[in-house]
C-alpha cells in the first residue's frame, strides 16, 4: 500500500558514473560518520562516566572535577547497601515499574486501536479529549489527585504508586501514529477469516506492536524509575520507599556527603541503563516484525 | 497473519477491563466524597498512633550522627508511649523533601497532614494563619515558658500564646579556613570587624590564590534567614512591630549593597561552593570563608575533626551594631489533628516541662546530639556546666555570637519573595540596591494593605 | 502509510467487508467494540487526570489557604495574574526556553536519528549512549551537572580555560541560567526522541533507500525528498509531545539546579506555579496560573491537528 515516491528516479540518467564515486565516497564518509557518531557519543556520556567515577572517589576528591580517581575506594557502595535497606527501595522501584509498563502497554495499544483502526462516531473528539490531559500541569493536579487517591483507599500502598501512574495520554498517542500507519490488508486477511475485532487486535495489531512496545517499555519503565514527586506525596511507609526516594535521604539538612549520593544515583541508574541495553536492539530490529514491506 | 478463529471473543469480555470499570467507577465515587474532603476533614482513627513528621525520628541511615539524632526523637516518643494511652510514631522524611517538597503542603491541603511536626520561622505564619497551630500554652507552666531565653517564644507566639516549641537556637556566623587566612598571609589579627575590612580580607585572599567567602547564593528562606542580619546590623527593618513597611530604606540599600559589591569585585562565588557542603568547600580549600549558622561546627567535628578552622561574629557596618540571626526548628501541633490536645500536650511535655528529662533532652540535642544553643536558661546552664562550650569554636558562639541575635522572622509569603528578590537581583543580576529596596517596599505595602493574619515579627 | 491519502470518514479499514451489505450491524459491532477497548483507559484518565483537572480549575476560582479553606473569589485570581510583573517575566522566559528548546533537541534527536540508523559499527553502543542521559533521573543529573559546570572545579570551567576561554558562571548568572538549563534539556531529552525518529525510521521502507542509492542520489537527497516527507507523522508527534513537555516538565531539573535563580532568571512558568502552590501554599492562584497554562497549549496543539488533519498524513505523492 505504500505509496512510491518517484523523485529519485530522477536522478536515473546518471547511475552508472554516480554509484562508482558514491561507494568510494560511501566508504570515506562512512567512516567520517562514525567518527561523528564516536565524537557525539563521547561528549554526551561524559557527565555520566564522571558520575560512575566519582562514585569511586573518597569524599576529598569527589568534587575536585577531575575524570580519573586517585584512590579508588568502594566505601561509598558499602555505606548505599549498609546504611539504609537499599535493596528494598530497588526492589520497590522494580515491582512498580514493571507492574505499571506491562499494565500501561496493554490499555494503551488497546486504546490507541480502537482511536486509530475503528470507526465510530465521537472518535475525533476522544482523541482530542485523551490527548489534551498531556497538557496537564503536574503541580496543579497533585492535590486534587491526591484527594481522589485518598478516598480511595490506595494511600500508602503499592496500588497508589501503580495505579494513577499507568495512564498517560503519549503512550496511547504515540502507538495511535504508528496504528495508523499499518496497512489494512494485513487487519483485512483477518477480518476475512471472520476473527472478531478482539482477534484482530489480539493476533495482528499486538504482533505488529512488538518493536514500538519495546520503545515504550523502555520509556514507561525509565519514567517510573526515576519518578519521585507522586511517591514522595503519597508514600509514608518506609517498606514503601522507591529508590529515588531513597536517595533524597543521603542529604541532610545543610549539604551532603556528596560521594554516597552520587553512589546511591549510579546505583539506581544501572539498571535503567541496562534496561535500556537489553532493549535497544529490538527497537532497531523492529523492521524485520513490523511486516511494512 | 490469517487467523482461523471465526468466534472470537469481543474485546472488553476480559478481566482487565471489568477491573479498571471497577476502579473507573470508584473514582466516579471519588468525585462525590470529594465535596467533604475538600472541606478538609481527613479519616479519623481514634486509636491510632499520632504521626510525627520530622527529618529525624525514625531514619533508616544507620550512621553515628544520623541515628543519634533519630534517636533523641524516638527515645522522646517512647518517654511519650510508656506513660500515655494515645500513642505516638515517628514518620521520617527525608530533608530535601521535608523542606522544600510538595508532601508536607499536599497533606496539610488534603486535611491530612500530620498530628505533630517540626516547624520552622519561615513557615509559622502561614500555618497559624491557616488554622493548624494548636495552642500549646495551656500545657507549659509559667515557671517553663520564663525558663525559655529571651525572644525564643516571640515567633513562635501570637497574642501571648505558644504555638511552637523550639529545640534549638542556631546563630549565624562566619566560619575561616586557617590555612587559607595563613596562605594570605593574614593571622587572627586581621579577623575583619566591619564590612571594609571584610572586602578588604576577601581581596587578599582572592589575590593569594585562595577560595572566597561564601554567602548563600540559591534562592529560598535560607538565604533571606542569613541575610537578614546584615540589614539589621544597619539599624533596617523589613516591618515594624506595628505593620509599618520600612524596606525603602537607606539601611536597607546598604545592607543590599555589601552582598553585590562581594559577588561584583570577585570574593565571594555566585554558587554555593561544593554544592553547599561545608566539609568539602574548606578542606578542598574551595573556599576561605563562608557565612553560615553554628551546625556547620558538628558536620566538621563529623566529617573533618582535623581541620583547622575557626570562627567570628558578623562583621558589622560603620556606625551599626553587631545583630545576627537565630534560626532554629520547633515541634508544634495540628489543631485539625486526631487528637489536638495530646499532640499539645506531646510538644510541652518533651520540651517545655521543668522535670530532668525535658531539660536534660534540651541539653544533650544542643551540645551531644547537634551543636546548637539551647533555648532555655535552665538547658544552657548545664550545657556550660558539663563543658558543653569549652571549646574554642563553641566558646566564640556562646560567648560572642549568640548574643545579640534576634530571632529569624516570620514573614508570610510575598514578603519573604519580595526581600528575596531583592536580594537575588543585587547580589546576582547587577540590580540597583535603591531601585530594588523601593520596588519590594511597595510589593510588601500592597501586601499589608489586606494582611489580616497574625503580626510579622 | 496510506490511512491519511483519504477523508478520515473515507478511510475505511475494510472496503472489501462493505459490500456484503452488513455495515449498519457492523457498524454498531464496531462502536461497542471501539468503546470495550477504549473504557480501561478512559476511565484511568478520567479519574486520575481529567478529574483533578477538573478540580483544578475549580480552585483557580477559589482562595486557598492550603490548610482546608476553599473560598469562592470568582476572577480574583485570575486578576492577580494579570497584574503580576513575575507571571509576565515567567511568561517571557518560558518563551525564550521553547524557542532554544524545541528547535535544538527536535534537531539533535532527529540528526542524530538519522546518522546512527545507518549500518555501521558499534551502532548499539551508539544508540545506547545517546540515550543513557535520559536513563538518570532528572535529581541525579542535576547533581552531576552542578559539578561539571560548577564555577571554579568545573570541569567545563577547566576545559575552557585550557584553551584560554574564561567561563561564564553557568548557573550563578542570569545571563547564562537559562541558556544552560536549556543545553541541560536537550542534553537529556534529546535521546529520548531520537528513539521515537528511529522507530519513524524504521517504517520507511528499505527499497526506497535501495532505490535512492541505486540512482545515486546524495545523502542530503536522500533526507530531503525520502526521510523527511516520510517522517512526517513521527515528526509532528514529536513536535507535539516535545513543547508539551518542555512547557510542562522541566521544573523538577529547575528545582533541583537553581531554585528559580539567579535572581528569577530560571523561573519559567511551570516553575513559578510549582512555587505558588508548594512554596507559598497559594493552590488557587497556581490552579489559575495552570489553567492558563493548560488554554494556550490546547491552542497550540489544536492548530497543529487542524493543519495536519488529526496528525494523519500523506506520503509520497501529494
Amino acid at each position: 500500500m505504500a505509496a512510491v515516491d518517484t523523485r529519485p528516479a530522477a536522478a536515473r540518467p546518471t547511475r552508472p558514473a554516480r554509484r562508482r564515486s558514491a561507494g568510494a565516497g560511501g566508504r570515506g564518509l562512512k567512516g567520517f560518520y562514525v567518527a561523528l557518531a564516536t565524537v557525539l557519543a563521547v561528549v554526551t556520556v561524559f557527565p555520566l562516566l564522571w558520575m560512575i567515577t566519582s562514585s569511586f572517589k573518597g569524599p576529598d576528591e569527589v568534587v575536585n572535577g577531575r575524570l580519573t580517581i586517585e584512590d579508588p575506594t568502594f566505601d561509598n557502595y558499602v555505606y548505599v547497601f549498609t546504611q539504609v535497606p537499599f535493596l528494598r527501595y530497588l526492589a520497590n522501584s522494580l515491582f512498580v515499574s514493571v507492574v505499571v509498563t506491562v499494565v500501561a502497554l496493554f490499555f494503551h495499544s488497546m486504546a490507541a486501536y480502537a482511536l486509530a483502526r475503528l470507526r465510530f462516531r465521537g472518535r475525533e473528539t476522544v482523541f482530542v479529549l485523551v490527548f489534551s490531559t498531556l497538557l496537564i500541569t503536574i503541580p496543579a493536579i497533585i492535590i486534587p489527585l491526591f484527594l481522589i487517591v485518598r478516598e480511595l483507599g490506595m494511600l500508602n500502598s503499592y496500588a497508589g504508586l501503580i495505579v494513577p501512574a499507568v495512564f498517560n495520554a503519549f503512550g496511547i498517542f504515540l502507538l495511535r501514529q504508528f496504528y495508523l500507519s499499518v496497512p489494512d490488508e494485513l487487519e483485512e486477511a483477518a477480518r476475512i477469516d471472520g476473527a472478531g475485532y478482539w482477534r484482530v487486535y489480539w493476533s495482528v495489531i499486538l504482533p505488529l506492536s512488538r518493536p514500538i512496545f519495546s520503545a515504550l517499555a523502555v520509556f514507561f519503565f525509565l519514567a517510573n524509575w526515576n519518578s519521585f514527586v507522586w511517591p514522595m506525596i503519597i508514600t509514608s511507609d518506609q517498606a514503601l520507599t522507591v529508590v529515588q526516594l531513597g536517595i533524597s535521604g543521603f542529604q541532610d539538612q545543610y549539604g551532603a556527603d556528596w560521594n554516597y549520593v552520587i553512589a546511591a544515583s549510579t546505583v539506581a541508574a544501572l539498571p535503567t541503563m541496562l534496561v535500556f541495553f537489553v532493549f535497544q536492539r529490538q527497537i532497531v530490529d523492529s523492521i524485520k516484525t513490523t511486516g511494512l514491506k | 497473519m490469517v487467523h482461523r478463529h471465526r468466534h472470537a471473543s469481543p474485546p472488553g469480555h476480559r478481566g482487565p477491563d471489568r477491573r479498571a470499570l471497577l476502579r473507573g467507577g470508584l473514582g466516579l465515587g471519588a468525585a462525590a466524597a470529594l465535596a467533604p474532603a475538600l472541606a478538609g476533614c481527613g479519616p479519623s482513627e481514634a486509636d491510632a498512633p499520632l504521626s510525627f513528621w520530622s527529618f529525624n525520628g525514625d531514619a533508616p541511615q544507620q550512621e553515628g550522627q544520623v541515628q543519634q539524632q533519630s534517636r533523641w526523637y524516638l527515645d522522646i516518643i517512647d518517654d511519650w508511649n510508656a506513660a500515655n494511652r494515645q500513642q505516638v510514631k515517628a514518620q521520617y522524611i527525608p530533608l530535601a523533601v521535608y523542606n522544600n517538597g510538595s508532601k508536607l503542603p499536599t497533606a496539610f491541603a488534603a486535611g491530612d497532614g500530620p498530628d505533630l511536626f517540626v516547624i520552622s520561622p519561615g513557615d509559622f505564619l502561614r500555618y497559624y494563619n491557616g488554622g493548624v497551630l494548636e495552642d500549646l500554652t495551656p500545657h507549659i507552666t509559667a515557671e517553663a515558658r520564663t525558663d525559655f531565653l529571651p525572644n525564643v517564644l516571640d515567633t513562635r507566639s501570637v497574642g501571648g500564646r505558644v504555638y511552637a516549641l523550639p529545640f534549638e537556637v542556631e546563630p549565624i556566623a562566619m566560619f575561616y579556613s586557617v590555612a587559607s587566612m595563613e596562605a594570605a598571609g593574614l593571622s587572627e589579627a586581621d579577623i575583619p570587624k566591619t564590612w571594609d575590612d571584610l572586602l578588604d580580607t576577601g581581596d587578599k585572599l582572592r589575590s593569594a590564590g585562595q577560595g572566597g567567602i561564601a554567602l548563600e547564593t540559591v534562592p529560598g528562606y535560607y538565604q533571606n534567614f542569613v541575610w537578614y542580619p546584615l540589614l539589621w546590623q544597619t539599624g533596617g527593618d523589613v516591618v515594624t512591630p506595628g505593620g509599618k513597611v520600612v524596606f525603602d530604606s537607606p539601611e536597607a540599600v546598604k545592607a543590599l549593597g555589601l552582598w553585590k559589591d562581594m559577588v561584583e569585585a570577585g570574593i565571594s562565588p555566585r554558587r554555593n561552593p561544593a554544592a553547599g557542603d561545608a566539609v568539602t568547600g574548606f578542606t578542598q580549600g574551595l573556599v576561605s570563608m563562608w557565612h553560615r549558622g553554628i551546625w556547620t561546627v558538628k558536620e566538621m567535628e563529623t566529617s573533618a575533626p582535623d581541620f583547622e578552622y575557626g570562627v567570628f561574629r558578623l562583621p558589622i557596618p560603620d556606625g551599626g551594631t553587631y545583630v545576627t540571626s537565630l534560626g532554629g526548628w520547633a515541634f508544634a501541633a495540628n489543631a485539625q489533628g486526631r487528637n489536638p490536645d495530646a499532640a499539645a500536650r506531646f510538644c510541652a511535655e518533651a520540651l517545655a516541662s521543668m522535670s530532668e528529662s525535658s531539660i536534660d533532652r534540651v541539653t544533650e540535642w544542643s551540645i551531644g546530639v547537634k551543636t546548637d544553643i539551647p533555648p532555655r536558661t535552665s538547658a544552657l546552664e548545664r550545657a556550660d556546666a558539663s563543658g558543653g562550650y569549652d571549646r574554642p569554636v563553641m566558646k566564640a558562639f556562646r560567648e560572642e555570637i549568640y548574643a545579640g541575635g534576634r530571632s529569624e522572622p516570620r514573614f508570610p509569603p510575598i514578603v519573604y519573595k519580595a526581600v528575596s528578590d531583592a536580594i537575588q537581583s543585587c547580589m546576582l543580576a547587577g540590580g540597583d540596591p535603591a531601585v530594588e529596596a523601593e520596588r519590594a517596599a511597595e510589593k510588601i505595602d500592597g501586601f499589608m494593605l489586606t494582611y489580616e493574619g497574625a503580626k510579622l515579627l | 502509510m496510506t490511512v491519511g491519502e483519504k477523508a478520515p470518514e473515507a478511510a475505511a479499514p475494510a472496503p472489501s467487508a462493505a459490500p456484503v451489505g452488513r455495515s449498519t450491524g457492523r457498524g454498531k459491532a464496531e462502536t461497542r467494540a471501539a468503546w470495550l477497548f477504549l473504557a480501561p483507559d478512559l476511565l484511568g484518565l478520567l479519574t486520575f487526570l481529567g478529574l483533578p483537572m477538573v478540580l483544578s480549575v475549580a480552585l483557580a476560582f477559589m482562595r486557598v489557604d492550603g490548610f482546608g479553606t476553599y473560598e469562592f473569589v470568582g476572577l480574583e485570581n485570575f486578576r492577580r495574574m494579570l497584574g503580576d510583573p513575575q507571571f509576565y517575566d515567567s511568561l517571557r522566559l518560558t518563551l525564550v526556553y521553547l524557542v532554544l528548546v524545541v528547535p535544538l533537541t527536535f534537531g539533535a534527536s532527529l540528526g542524530l536519528a538519522v546518522l546512527i540508523q545507518r549500518r555501521m559499527p558499534f551502532v548499539g553502543v551508539f544508540r545506547s549512549a545517546f540515550f543513557l542521559p535520559y536513563s538518570v533521573s532528572v535529581v541525579v543529573v542535576g547533581l552531576v551537572w552542578e559539578f561539571m559546570l560548577s564555577d571554579d572545579v568545573g570541569v567545563v570551567g577547566i576545559a575552557l580555560r585550557a584553551v584560554g576561554v574564561r567561563p561564564p558562571s553557568w548557573l550563578g548568572d542570569p545571563d547564562f541560567a537559562l541558556f544552560t538549563v536549556v543545553g541541560l534539556c536537550v542534553w537529556f531529552w534529546m535521546g529520548y526522541y531520537m528513539i521515537i525518529f528511529l522507530a519513524g525510521l524504521q517504517d520507511i521502507p528499505r527499497d526506497y533507500y535501495e532505490a535512492a542509492r541505486l540512482d545515486g542520489a546524495g545523502a542530503w537527497a536522500v533526507f530531503r525528498h525520502i526521510t523527511w516527507p516520510l517522517l512526517a507523522p513521527t515528526s509532528f508527534f514529536v513536535l507535539l509531545t516535545l513543547t508539551v513537555a518542555a512547557v510542562t516538565g522541566g521544573f523538577e531539573l529547575i528545582l533541583v539546579l537553581t531554585n528559580g535563580g539567579p535572581s528569577n532568571g530560571t523561573s519559567v512558568l511551570v516553575f513559578y506555579i510549582y512555587q505558588q502552590a508548594f512554596t507559598f501554599g497559594e493552590f488557587g492562584y497556581a490552579s489559575a496560573l495552570s489553567a492558563f497554562l493548560v488554554l494556550i497549549l490546547l491552542a497550540w496543539s489544536m492548530m497543529l491537528f487542524a493543519l495536519t488533519r488529526g496528525g494523519r498524513f500523506s506520503h509520497g505523492r501529494s
